[in-house]
């Protein structure tokens, strides 16, 4: 852990309590955990990672809310496009599904984080930037094609 | 030559946390105000999930560099899962002219 030792007291003890961080990821470090010589051995990490790690997963869940709320905008608000029956249905439900596949796909993100910084791994590669960027493209394409149909008819 | 200063405590990673805390809450609160307009009964649900959220965003200021318990931050996905499906449920079932609620209804 390269932040761990610029002067910076350890992460344990400044936790207390049953309810920290130290709960995240897989099993603890305790004796009952004592499994097979080839688990990895956990420790806790800079405390600083933990809370990076639980402002990286609000933010993805504020991008989901945003989704969310902007797929009900599009279907509540928007007039209905001429010529195209369902167009903003067809738009506001996928980004409706993406906000709540996105916000769980944060949770587990977040947690396959913590349990690599617990375990002193490199990070695992997140599947949520490539899964939004798809997500929004295909929706902006669709929305081409429903805005030039409605205005061809 | 003077001796080293003794370095400050790390705070500021705590107090950007519970700023982030705090947009999340506000993030809700302002999503169901805007579903209360079109649902009240769904908005109000959402409404009242950002209190937890928010209660949340308090209790975090008070824990230092401690983070967050895994069961809070599920609860943050619980809610925003929820929000979405009575999205979908207004969106589908609502009042607008072409949701499958009215078309179920004029067949």
């Amino acid at each position: 852990m390269t932040a761990a030792g610029d002067g910076h007291e350890p992460s344990h003890d400044r936790r207390g309590g049953e309810t920290g961080p130290a709960e995240m990821g897989a099993a603890s470090t305790g004796a009952a955990s004592a499994g097979p010589a080839t688990e990895p051995v956990e420790t806790e990490p800079d405390p600083r990672f933990t809370l990076a790690n639980e402002r990286t997963f609000l933010a993805w869940s504020r991008t989901a809310l945003a989704l969310v709320a902007a797929g009900l905008g599009i279907v509540q608000l928007l007039p209905p496009f001429p010529g195209v029956p369902f167009g903003r249905h067809v738009l506001g439900v996928p980004l409706i599904v993406l906000g709540a596949v996105l916000a769980v796909a944060a949770y587990t993100d977040m947690m396959r984080n913590q349990r690599a910084l617990r375990r002193s791994e490199p990070l695992p590669r997140s599947v949520l930037p490539r899964l939004l960027a798809g997500t929004i493209g295909a929706v902006a394409t669709v929305a081409a094609v429903v805005v030039l149909l409605s205005a061809t008819r | 030559m003077a001796p080293a200063a003794p370095q400050p405590p790390v705070t500021d990673p705590a107090d950007r946390t519970r700023l982030a805390w705090t947009r999340t809450a506000v993030g809700f609160a302002a999503i169901g105000g805007a579903m209360l307009k079109v649902s009240p009964i769904a908005g109000g649900v959402v409404l009242l999930l950002s209190l937890p959220i928010w209660l949340i965003a308090r209790r975090t200021s008070g824990a230092g560099l401690a983070g967050s318990s895994p069961r809070d931050l599920r609860l943050v996905t619980v809610t925003v899962v929820i929000v979405a499906v009575a999205a979908l449920v207004v969106v589908i079932f609502g009042r607008s002219p072409d949701s499958l609620g009215q078309l179920l209804r004029g067949r």
